[in-house]
């Protein structure tokens, strides 16, 4: 058993360093500076091995830190009491829900995919070495930070230096459950997708967590004593099972599926967006259309997409239209709810960037560009000429802008409005300002997704995600914008400054786009 | 007409791939391109429809004068296809006649195109989404076909169709071959000793072709050997 536990291991650590390696190369400027031979370099294997040592450590011990930190100790203050029995309350119920949802036994990972699935080791001795190393993990990285937070919050040292040991042995009870389970049923439970039940009870444990204790509820020593006894002697128990049980391959060929340790692993993926994306494909066999060319091709994809690019639209101007009227009756009910109002909407401008970066549809609309149309389009060379990629680029930048101008065009008439009936300003110039500044963040926001797609085009014939500077600039969108969230300046200057920024920024961006779109907008190879 | 390449250079990384290929590809004939796995079969056509740049060398048309090849010269069909899904096979083709309306040399209808690769009626206005591997393989092939460019560069295209729609396809390879220079990437030496009028073997980054010989045998000898050549 140790020498499987030593050969998958080692396996482990090879594609870590591997994917260190990996990670270097795809940097900007370090990947032209690094040789082919990379994977073969000895010194840098060693740095990557010590970096995989130093994640291994950080994975025992940081994780369980920041856990108990965040979970329960910096929850104290939320709470009226706090005794040493909110530390053992809380730390129950989480101990309960993370035997549940975190079993490591039942994790679809891609280190059991390539041992057990890819290079057919043996099924049980890999789980049983691999489950011990796991739990030793979990007994040795907790044992520190149940100590010392425990002590700081005054609970005996004998319970601190239980409570790992209640961890580990909740987590082989429930591992040994759906041992069980598997037996009786035949059908293996992943932990990452978890059935509705399962989510109710994680919800209800949650709500027992922290719930509780706001009504200042807690439970004392004795029980978390009595849940000791009983989890210890389950998890002994639990232990025979898990030590006897015959078909771990049987139940990892139902849990590990390309589909679990892939796509579950980023739901984001791009095997998912193009699956969701094609399933908004609509026919509409009455639909008939007078254009010619990329006018006809764009037009159908629209009414094709027509779900993908309204729907969210809508629910942006639905929910935009309730505030509006909220607001309206709050303002003329409460004068006081109105000066605060009055006095937001001249010096919080900035945060309406974040607002409108969140509402606008371009990334997404740019994703369902690639995955249903340009990623097949862009094998053909014909599509790829300049006619082609600026007629296509003119029709898409009208409909993007015009579908992010709806939400847009209602919150810059509400922001305007508000301001009116809530007290107004000295400024007239202010209501006109509030408004141009919103759309031209709309149209910015338009134009740039739009621009950034057609100058960078991040995807691969296999729509895999391959530009490091795509993923950065969509970063630096993200951070500016959030930059911008508490900063108070006042309306009239900031709302002129955006204004000009985003109309400059457009005419700039789109003269490249010109330029360069014909070249750029290829698919990566 | 001819597609001359000289000097042709590609390399990824420190790799090189084509080390310095030269070769005239004549109109009106059908080259069965062969070459080992990583041979850089693919990284040639990709050179030549300018999915990558080159490191150095040059490519062009040559007839009467040389000529720069343009988008509509070229013509590259992939092993998998690759259709847009949200358009009915119909409106595929509608597109496609729309953007090449300046090039096309014949007024053949929509249905007459289907009729020539043999889709099926009930077919013709189906999502391509709902299209099967082979048959989204003939519309990729069809299209290609349409634009009508001088150069098809084929990349192992036959591999999904059934045995009927191979024969079929081989068939209309050869019936457009006299306006076209056709490049047929193959790992099948049999089917590229059956199709194709030369045999060209891309090793070691370098092109060369295969004198014929009139002992089939002979032959196929002939091209292992320049396969495997060191």
């Amino acid at each position: 058993m140790l020498k499987t536990f030593l050969i998958s291991y080692k396996l482990k650590n090879a594609y870590r360093v591997n994917s260190i390696i990996y990670s270097l190369k795809q940097l900007p400027i370090i990947k032209k500076i690094l040789p082919v031979s990379l994977y073969q370099n000895k010194a840098l294997k060693i740095i990557g091995n010590i970096i995989s040592i130093i994640i291994e450590i950080l994975t025992i011990f940081l994780g369980k830190f920041l856990y108990i930190f965040f979970c329960i100790v910096a929850m104290f203050p939320v709470f009226k009491i706090n005794t040493p029995n909110l530390f053992i309350h809380i730390f129950l119920f989480l101990t309960i829900i993370g035997a549940i949802m975190n079993t490591y036994m039942f994790n679809p990972t891609k280190d059991k995919y390539y041992a057990m699935i890819i290079m057919k080791m043996d099924a049980k001795k890999y789980t049983l070495s691999n489950y011990l190393y796991s739990m030793l993990k979990t007994l040795i990285g907790f044992m520190p930070f149940t100590i010392i937070f425990g002590l700081m919050s005054k609970l005996p040292l004998w319970i601190t230096i239980i409570m790992p040991v209640f961890v580990v042995m909740a987590k082989i009870s429930y591992s040994a459950y759906t041992l069980i389970y598997f037996q009786k049923h035949k059908k293996a439970k992943s932990e990452n997708n978890l059935n509705k039940i399962t989510w109710l009870i994680v919800g209800i444990l949650l709500l027992l967590a922290y719930g509780l204790p706001y009504i200042n509820i807690t439970i004392n020593p004795i029980i978390f004593i009595i849940c000791f006894i009983i989890t210890l002697i389950l998890g002994i128990y639990g232990i025979k099972i898990i030590k006897n049980f015959s078909k771990y391959r049987q139940i990892y060929k139902q849990i590990l599926t390309y589909e679990n340790v892939y796509v579950t692993e980023n739901n984001k993926s791009t095997k998912k967006i193009k699956e969701n994306a094609e399933k908004h494909i609509k026919l509409d066999k009455n639909f008939i259309s007078n254009k010619k060319g990329f006018a006809y091709f764009h037009e159908l994809f629209v009414k094709r997409h027509a779900q993908i690019l309204t729907a969210a639209v809508k629910k942006q101007a639905i929910v935009i239209i309730i505030i509006f009227f909220l607001s309206i009756i709050f303002i003329s009910k409460n004068k006081e709810f109105a000066g605060t109002i009055n006095g937001l909407l001249l010096i919080y401008l900035p945060y309406f960037l974040f607002i409108m970066y969140m509402l606008n549809r371009g990334t997404t609309i740019t994703e369902a560009m690639f995955m249903n149309c340009d990623h097949s389009m862009l094998t053909y060379r014909i599509y790829r000429t300049p006619k082609v990629i600026l007629g296509l680029f003119k029709q898409r930048l009208k409909t993007l802008i015009t579908l992010n101008l709806i939400p847009a065009t209602l919150i810059g008439f509400t922001l305007s409005f508000l301001l009116y009936i809530s007290g107004g300003t000295n400024e007239p110039l202010n209501y006109i300002i509030l408004f141009i500044s919103i759309i031209s963040m709309s149209i910015f926001f338009s134009v740039h997704y739009l621009v950034m797609y057609y100058l960078l085009q991040p995807y691969n014939a296999n729509t895999e995600m391959k530009s490091s500077t795509y993923s950065l600039v969509q970063g630096l969108t993200y951070f500016v914008c959030y930059f911008f969230i508490d900063k108070k300046l006042s309306t009239f200057y900031f709302g002129l400054a955006i204004t000009f920024f985003c109309i400059t920024y457009s005419i700039i961006s789109l003269y490249l786009a010109y330029k360069k779109a014909p070249k750029t907008f290829k698919l990566r190879v | 007409m001819k597609l001359v390449i000289k000097n042709l250079k590609k390399s990824f990384d420190k790799k090189q791939i084509l080390k310095d290929v030269n070769f005239e590809f004549q109109k009106g004939k059908i080259y069965g391109l062969l070459g080992r796995n990583g041979a850089g079969k693919t990284t040639l056509f990709n050179c030549l429809s300018e999915d990558i740049e080159i490191d150095s060398g040059q490519f062009y048309i040559e007839e009467n004068q040389i000529k720069e090849i343009t988008p509509e010269d070229i013509g590259y069909v992939l092993s998998t296809p690759n259709v847009p899904e949200f358009l009915t096979a119909r409106e595929f083709l509608k597109f496609f006649i729309d953007i090449n309306q300046k090039h096309l040399k014949t007024n053949k209808t929509i249905d007459q195109w289907f009729d020539l690769i043999q889709i099926e009626k009930e077919d013709r206005d189906k999502l391509l989404k709902d299209y099967s591997h082979g048959m989204k393989n003939k519309m990729q092939m069809l299209v290609n076909i349409i634009a009508s460019p001088s150069i098809l560069l084929l990349d192992e295209p036959l591999t999904s169709f059934d045995v009927v729609a191979q024969e079929e396809m081989k068939q209309m390879f050869k019936n457009i071959k006299k306006d076209h220079i056709i490049i047929f990437s193959t790992h099948i030496m049999e089917l590229a000793l059956d199709l194709c009028d030369e045999i060209v073997v891309l090793n070691k980054g370098v092109l060369k072709e295969i004198k014929k010989e009139k002992d089939i045998e002979t032959f196929k000898q002939k091209i292992m050997e320049a396969l495997v050549e060191e």
